[in-house]
């Protein structure tokens, strides 16, 4: 294709115009400013407030719902219940395990079961009262080892209450453990996370005429939440317009809650003819919406006296909750990682996803090798120390290079920087030296760790996986740009424009970004999997070259030169040989509607077709995968069991650094959150109920607590199939700091914790010897 | 957001019209920062018809040196104890605890008399107050009242105070040359963070002799306690590290603490040893200073 060309030339420029820069992005000032604006900026005074009606009980029948009393309360409008759904009462994500409002059975404390719809928060929060539910309880179950015996109750009927298994099976297991040197097993457990997104969720509805609706929500899936509205309506999809709004922090959690929220806003807002805002408290949020799923590894993995990694056996249960929601997702993405980022040539794997009557597990950054990596990089740690050998080392004996097969046998022919990234933080770090030099200080006990990680980049398995974006040339030669991919925090957006900057040599400035609106923008799939950027940017090159080809073309027409001489630079179209020769962008625009040259272009892309084989488990499980090394140096108490992070080193082998700064946010950002699951974080469930929904007792870490971060390594190792190169940034770095910090307190203290967060009064007892 | 119930917000510029305000006004109830009481509110948990705003009544809000004594008004922020010249050479303790509470922005509105009379067992000036032997000014519209500190705690989230009654001045004798104090506090992060155990000590040595030597911890019972038998074994000793672990050691035994989702009673009982032993070597080595 004549565009694969013209972009394999672009990559391959000596220096490119934005890409690589850093440069402050244009949405920084309104942020700082509070003149963004989110979707609960949005809702008029008149709106009708939405809340939900939870179940009470973790497990149980509904016998009848009575809504008569809440009706009486003044200012209750209306209380929706399953009976009012027009279309289908189903908005399970991989399974359809999951009604919108239960009518039938509740099966977590928090289930939906009928929404209020008021005329101010005060009336709606009695009409949640006022509603009866009448139940009858059933035996609840919270625990993996509860769900898998004999005689468990079925939370959702079937057979037994598994909602999907995995496995791998590659090479000859017990050959290979019986070239092992060295053989280590344990169990690794790792909890429940919660997101605490700045902004909670929050979705408003406006009624079109009588067959259509609008949505502004805080989401991560525009066109999921589009299908999902329209499958409750019973609508077809362009009866349905979703806009997302700027959101506050997502981190996956919104993938998740878009729909749910969206979709309650849409029924009260179409039944009732009038606007409705449906907006999340925070304890509503912490207590209900989904968490990073709780899994429970059991890894058994072994190498040889030259410290080669010889096999890997390993079985994982995620406990679901009460729905599967996308334990099919985040199991196969555990299962394709089980390896970590090491050559192992056996490698059998076994995964189930379980449910229990507890609240549902959902996406979060990391997506299940968060907790793969705690097991894998404790796991070398282990076999390094019974080895003799450094960790350091050992991990650089084992990790994937080119041409190196995963954990599913996926040959990797390019763009592997693990090592790159490995030795990348050994040398900023002064490794080997500080290793041996850490130790007590004024009676605190310091230690340095170590851990890697892989993240295969957007969708797993053969699943298809595209995106597009479309971008007009203006009259005055400025840029609109629409893309599907949100805003999330992150700036995917603002390399998208980047990517159209270098490609079509405009100013920055005269692009815009106009975000998902499923009505105009085109549909760039969802923004998780890190693929934001790598996909929904590659579809931008896309366009902006197909775009350029026409300017180039109408512009050498103008200069009278050759389309070969035509060079795009700086908001003009110039002739190279005689640079005097020139015109501007708008004049270019005038002379392109003028002639009927269409000025606008729709792009395309989609990664090369994977093949993936599920029963063997073998086959191309990712297009690509993203690597990242991080050193942590921590300082233990040991009078008090407390951890301090003291410096973190972090690499990521990017592909291409569209932008530094946007990197540096996401592995700043990713190493606050991993301390916080590798330190404090710990969601306390008790009989199904959450106790601590809140900032004071759900401790995530303040700035305060922010160790010091060096520079950021990146290495760059393109992806032959993106724009420029670039691969996703903003789940890999979270992966490694987690194991890192354990890693560390490993080494300052001895005591290897196999389930997290490593809190101060565990450690306390830890070090007077109780069981970790 | 759950709505906050209905209430009407009064704004006195005297005490004497405050102080008649709550005497007349059913369900009244003193706001200061509302750094505990909006949330309380907004949780339901007191039922509040109508607010007496202090923070403009300009009687209530000094730092000073007096007679001997330092005197503090009720609405002073946590914020002023922090820029305190005065504060921070004398009370080194109350400085301390001050600049461990919240945030920057929490420290601005939250003041001394609401984190006294919010009266929970981890307030962060319970400790330091009651080791400077602190006492409160209360007043009504036809009385004056002057307790200890201690005195205004009645158990968690309870004071004192009767419902016409302010808080309005905290007093301490003036620390003398050579005296020294320290607070200490274990939270679960950095900043924003209840005590899990919190501790303060005063101590003042003369010719190597500790003649005076007072602890208080806090979060370890239903309200903020000092710790009289550990004090008495440090009165009339020479200090040494020995002496002061063997002190801390009684502390863990002296506390009542309890099991919660923050930690357990025996984690806190741990704690109070080391922060016991942190503010005594960290007082005495301030009377060397
Ligand atoms: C995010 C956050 C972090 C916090 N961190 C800490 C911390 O680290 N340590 C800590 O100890 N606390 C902390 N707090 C609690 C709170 O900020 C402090 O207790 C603060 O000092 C309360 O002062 P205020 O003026 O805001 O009290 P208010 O909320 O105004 O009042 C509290 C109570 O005292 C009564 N009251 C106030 N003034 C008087 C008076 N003069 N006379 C009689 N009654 C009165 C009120 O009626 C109310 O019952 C935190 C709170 C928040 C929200």
């Amino acid at each position: 294709m004549e565009a694969k060309e013209v972009f394999e030339r672009f990559s391959e420029r000596e220096s490119f115009l934005v890409i690589g820069r850093s440069i402050r992005r244009f949405d920084a000032l309104d942020k700082a400013l509070g003149r963004a604006k989110f979707t609960a900026d949005y809702v008029e005074r008149d709106a009708l407030v939405v809340k939900v009606v939870r179940s009470s009980l973790p497990h149980a029948l509904i016998k009848s719902i009575n809504i008569d009393e809440a009706l009486k309360i003044p200012g209750v409008v209306a209380v929706l219940t399953a009976r009012d759904i027009p279309g289908e009462n189903q908005i399970g994500y991989a399974l359809p395990d999951q009604p919108l409002l239960n009518d039938v059975k509740v099966h977590y404390v928090g289930d939906p079961i009928a929404l209020v719809c008021a005329e101010n928060e005060e009336a709606a929060f009695k009409g949640v009262e006022a509603v009866e539910v009448e139940y009858e309880e059933l035996q609840a179950v919270y625990t993996i080892d509860e769900a898998l015996s004999e005689d468990a109750p079925r939370i959702h009927g079937g057979e037994d209450n598994i909602a999907v298994t995995t496995r791998v099976r590659k090479g000859d297991i017990e050959e290979g453990f019986s070239k092992a040197e060295a053989i280590v097993e344990d169990i690794y457990e790792t909890p429940y996370q919660e997101h605490m997104y700045i902004e909670p969720e929050a979705a408003y509805a406006i009624p079109e005429g009588h067959n259509k609706v609008t949505v502004i929500g805080t989401m991560q899936s525009p066109f999921l939440v589009r299908e999902k509205i329209a499958g409750i309506l019973g609508w077809s999809l362009n009866q349905v317009r979703v806009i997302q709004a700027l959101t506050g922090g997502a981190f996956g959690g919104k993938d998740d809650m878009g729909p749910l929220v969206c979709a309650k806003a849409a029924l009260a807002a179409v039944k009732l003819r009038r606007p409705a805002a449906l907006i999340f408290d925070r304890d509503e949020s912490a207590a209900y919406s989904v968490k990073r799923y709780p899994a429970r590894i059991r890894y058994r993995s072994g190498a040889d006296a030259e410290g080669r990694m010889t096999a890997a056996e390993v079985d994982i249960t995620v406990d679901c909750g009460a729905y599967a929601n996308r334990a099919p997702f985040w199991l196969w993405r555990m299962t394709a990682h089980a390896a970590g980022p090491y050559e192992v040539e056996a490698v059998h794997v076994d995964g189930k996803a379980v449910y229990t009557n507890k609240v549902f597990g959902g996406s979060f950054r990391g997506f299940g090798d968060v907790a793969m990596h705690f097991a894998v990089e404790s796991q070398m740690d282990m076999l390094a120390e019974k080895l003799g050998l450094d960790p350091l080392e050992f991990r650089l004996k084992n990790v994937l290079r080119p041409g190196s097969r995963t954990t599913t046998n996926q040959l990797l022919d390019h763009s592997v920087g693990m090592e790159e990234c490995l030795r990348g933080v050994a040398e900023a770090s002064d490794w080997w030296n500080r290793r041996r030099r850490v130790k007590r200080t004024e009676g605190k006990l310091r230690g340095l760790g170590v851990a890697c990680a892989h993240h295969g980049i957007s969708t797993s398995r053969g699943a298809p996986d595209w995106s597009a974006a479309s971008l007009i040339l203006n009259e005055d030669g400025t840029f609109t740009y629409r893309t599907g991919i949100c805003e999330l925090g992150q700036g995917s957006q603002f390399g998208h424009a980047k990517i159209v900057a270098e490609i079509l040599g405009a100013p920055l400035e005269s692009i815009r970004v106009e975000g998902p609106d499923t009505d105009s923008t085109p549909n760039a799939r969802p923004t998780h999997g890190s693929r934001g950027l790598m996909l929904g940017g590659s579809a931008a090159a896309d366009a902006a070259l197909r775009l350029r080809s026409r300017m180039v073309k109408v512009a050498a027409e103008m200069l009278g030169c050759d389309e070969g001489d035509v060079e795009l630079r700086d908001g003009r179209a110039y002739d190279r040989r005689r640079p005097e020769n020139s015109v501007s962008f708008r004049e270019l625009a005038r002379e392109m509607y003028i002639r009927g040259v269409s000025p606008a272009a729709y792009g395309f892309y989609a990664p090369p077709r994977r093949y993936f084989d599920p029963e063997t488990g073998l086959g191309v499980a990712y297009p690509v995968y993203t690597f990242a090394a991080t050193v942590a140096e921590v300082e233990v108490d040991p009078e008090t069991g407390e951890v301090k992070v003291v410096e973190v080193w972090p690499s990521m082998d990017v592909g291409r650094a569209i932008d530094p700064l946007l990197i540096e946010g996401q592995i700043h950002g990713a190493i606050a959150q991993g301390l916080g699951f590798a330190l404090t974080e710990n969601l306390i469930v008790e009989e199904g109920r959450v106790l601590n929904p809140n900032f004071k007792d759900y401790v995530i870490p303040s700035s305060m607590d922010m160790p010091r971060v060096s520079n950021v390594i990146i290495v760059e190792k393109p992806y032959r199939h993106s724009a420029f190169g670039a691969k996703g940034v903003g789940e890999p770095a979270i992966i490694s700091i987690v194991s890192a910090i354990a890693n560390a307190v490993y080494h300052a203290t001895g005591i290897r914790f196999r389930t997290l967060p490593i809190t101060a009064e565990r450690l306390y007892r830890a070090l007077r010897g109780e069981k970790p | 957001m759950r709505p906050l119930p209905r209430f009407r917000v009064h704004r006195p510029e005297s005490l004497e019209e405050a102080l008649e305000l709550l005497a007349t006004l059913e369900k009244a109830k003193p706001i200061a920062g509302g750094t505990d009481l909006i949330p309380l509110m907004r949780e339901v948990k007191v039922d509040v018809k109508h607010l007496i705003d202090l923070s403009r009544i300009e009687e209530l809000n000094f730092i000073r040196e007096e007679g001997g004594y330092i005197r503090i008004g009720a609405t002073t922020t946590l914020s002023d104890l922090v820029e305190s010249e005065l504060i921070a050479s004398k009370a080194p303790a109350l400085w301390e605890a001050a600049a461990s509470m919240g945030s920057p922005q929490i420290r601005n509105r939250g003041t001394i008399g609401g984190n006294l009379c919010n009266a929970s067992p981890a307030a962060d000036l319970g400790p330091p107050l009651l080791a400077l032997e602190a006492e409160a000014e209360i007043r009504s519209l036809d009385e004056s009242r002057c307790i200890p500190i201690g005195e205004v705690f009645a158990g968690p989230k309870v004071n004192s105070l009767a419902e016409d009654e302010l808080l309005t001045e905290v007093r301490f004798k003036t620390p003398p040359q050579g005296a020294g104090s320290a607070f200490e506090k274990i939270g679960r992060r950095k900043a924003v963070t209840l005590a899990l155990v919190n501790a303060a000590a005063y101590i003042e040595v003369e010719d190597k002799t500790c003649r005076v030597a007072r602890l208080a911890l806090g979060a370890v019972a239903d309200r903020p306690m000092r710790l009289g038998e550990a004090e008495e074994m440090l009165r009339g000793k020479e200090l040494s590290e020995e002496l002061i672990e063997e002190v801390s050691a009684l502390c863990s035994k002296l506390v009542r603490p309890i099991d919660d989702i923050r930690a357990s009673a025996w984690y806190r009982r741990e704690m109070s040893r080391v922060l016991s032993r942190r503010v005594l070597l960290k007082a005495w080595r301030r009377c060397k200073a």
